[in-house]
């Protein structure tokens, strides 16, 4: 297999002093590729800004107006998390490219994994808002731009956050799997069990909340039992991973207490979900410790190109097993209440 | 008699909400009812744990004393999430709120003024009541 990774760009215009979503990020994960010294298997995606067009797939028009002219104003603070700068709006454009080129460049072959290097992340990022450090929606444009291609998209997001943004962006779009873990309670208060899509997308949301101090075994055999059967009957022709690295148990924003091997799990599980080679594509989101960042990214890549590596060993041992059986039990109640809702509103 | 209700008002430590929380305690209590103060928790704030999730905040406890309010009354409750989202859920369990107060203008208000506004957009969304009490409030 070859790693396509997307043309290195200048991101330290978006820079907020003393934030932890910060340029050195992207750097670490670049220094993390650079490490597995692929040479010719390493291919790079060329650099492009997605159009307007592209970008409307997923957003509002009034929120790019807004949000391109926020910037052009010198930018600021948004909320109390999330900042832009007079350079964020190209940067943002640029990231949703970069997911966009990657793709292109695996379409036209079928031996590569695809690894978007981006920030600011984008899975908080709603049609209309900006949240959670998140400006665009990466993610979920480049799954847009795969459905309008007539694909069906598994997006299989192993933040630590729950994926706000993208989940309510296909809520209610059955060509697309929305497949999320993360620390639950943590921000933003979302990704509950019984979220599991709307009506036209009954269960085509699966959301796994886990306690704080939940482990990789925890976590890796919650997707088995209660994602994959899902992911099977789906049959995705892509595997778009919102890959934050947040989950490290170094990382300061959760608690959670993955090691990097438990993301070369996680990356041989999410190859596994594509029904054919070459149609795993990740995204960087989360990831705030810089050496579990790389660690973490290294170890994610070697395992999905089918290399080996040394690696963390894997965390086992949290919390977690009942929460796992509670949100089984929950996501099956809504789905039955939904159906029941369905039958009697069709009925005459 | 009047049925005790709920009002629930925003609180993110600026003073437009520090005058919501006033309007709240002043203007819309009557006897019984409970106010509980809500602040939601963001990314950077779960990073450096600047409230506690279980103390009431000094500040909101001298806002009630400025009001000469029952303490009894007085609730704290924070919540994972931005302000908006947070501010809406206030309608559901475990607050339930039958009112809703909130400052016209939250922290990062240059944005609002492009970006929309917290205020508009739970006013827009809300099921219950809303108040939004002017930046400029004499409270
Ligand atoms: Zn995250």
């Amino acid at each position: 297999m070859v790693l396509i990774v997307n043309e290195n760009y200048d991101d330290a215009g978006h820079e907020d002093p003393g934030h932890p979503e910060r340029p050195s990020r992207t750097n670490a994960a670049r220094s993390a590729i650079a490490d597995l010294h692929l040479g010719s298997d390493l291919v790079t995606a060329p650099f492009r800004v997605a159009s307007r067009a592209e970008l409307l797939l997923v957003h509002h028009g009034n929120y790019l107006d807004e949000l391109g002219a926020f910037c052009y104003d010198g930018g600021g603070d948004i909320d109390q998390d999330t900042y832009a700068t007079y350079d964020s709006w190209e940067i943002a454009k640029s990231a949703a490219g970069a997911g966009l080129s990657v793709i292109d460049a695996m379409r036209a072959r079928d031996d590569a994994v695809g690894f978007v290097v981006t920030r600011p992340p984008g899975h908080h990022a709603l049609a209309d808002r900006a949240m959670g450090f998140c400006l665009l929606n990466n993610v979920a444009i480049a799954a847009a731009a795969l459905v309008r291609r007539g694909e069906r998209v598994l997006v299989l997001d192993w933040d630590v956050h729950h994926g706000n943004g993208t989940q309510q962006i296909f809520w209610n779009n059955p060509e697309v799997l929305y497949v999320s873990t993360h620390q639950s309670p943590l921000f933003p208060g979302s990704g509950f069990a019984g979220e599991v899509g709307g009506w036209n997308a009954i269960d085509r949301t699966v959301n796994i909340p886990l306690p704080s101090g939940a482990t990789g075994d925890i976590l890796q055999r919650a997707l088995e039992e209660l994602a994959a059967p899902v992911i099977e009957d789906f049959a995705p022709t892509w595997v778009l991973v919102s890959a934050g690295f947040d989950a490290h148990r170094a990382d300061p924003m959760a608690e959670l207490q993955l090691t990097s091997g438990d993301f070369a799990g996680l990356a041989h599980l999410a190859t596994s979900f594509a029904h054919q080679p070459g149609r795993v594509a990740m995204f960087l989101e989360g990831g705030y410790d810089l050496d579990a960042l790389r660690d973490s990214l290294h170890a994610t890549l070697a395992a999905a190109l089918g290399a080996t590596t040394s690696t963390e060993s894997r965390s086992n041992g949290g919390p977690g097993a009942e929460e796992v059986t509670r949100a089984a039990r929950e996501r099956r109640a809504a789905i039955e209440a939904l159906h029941i809702l369905e039958t009697s509103e069709r009925a005459p | 008699m009047s049925v005790a209700r709920t009002i629930a008002v925003g609180f993110d430590g600026s003073r437009e909400s520090e005058s919501a929380v006033r309007w709240a305690l002043l203007e819309a209590h009557q006897p019984h009812d409970d106010v509980v103060v809500v602040h939601a928790a963001g990314m950077l704030e779960h990073l450096h744990g600047a409230l506690s999730r279980d103390v009431t905040p000094p500040r909101v406890l001298v806002l009630a004393r400025e009001c000469n309010f029952n303490e009894m009354h007085l609730r704290w409750f924070v919540d994972d999430g931005d302000a908006c989202s947070v501010l809406l859920r206030a309608g559901a369990p475990p607050i339930n709120a039958d009112l809703l107060v909130v400052g016209s203008r939250g922290k990062g208000h240059r944005a609002e003024l492009l970006l929309g506004s917290t205020s508009l957009e739970v006013v827009q969304n809300a099921t219950m009541p809303v108040v939004v009490v002017p930046t400029h409030s004499s409270l």
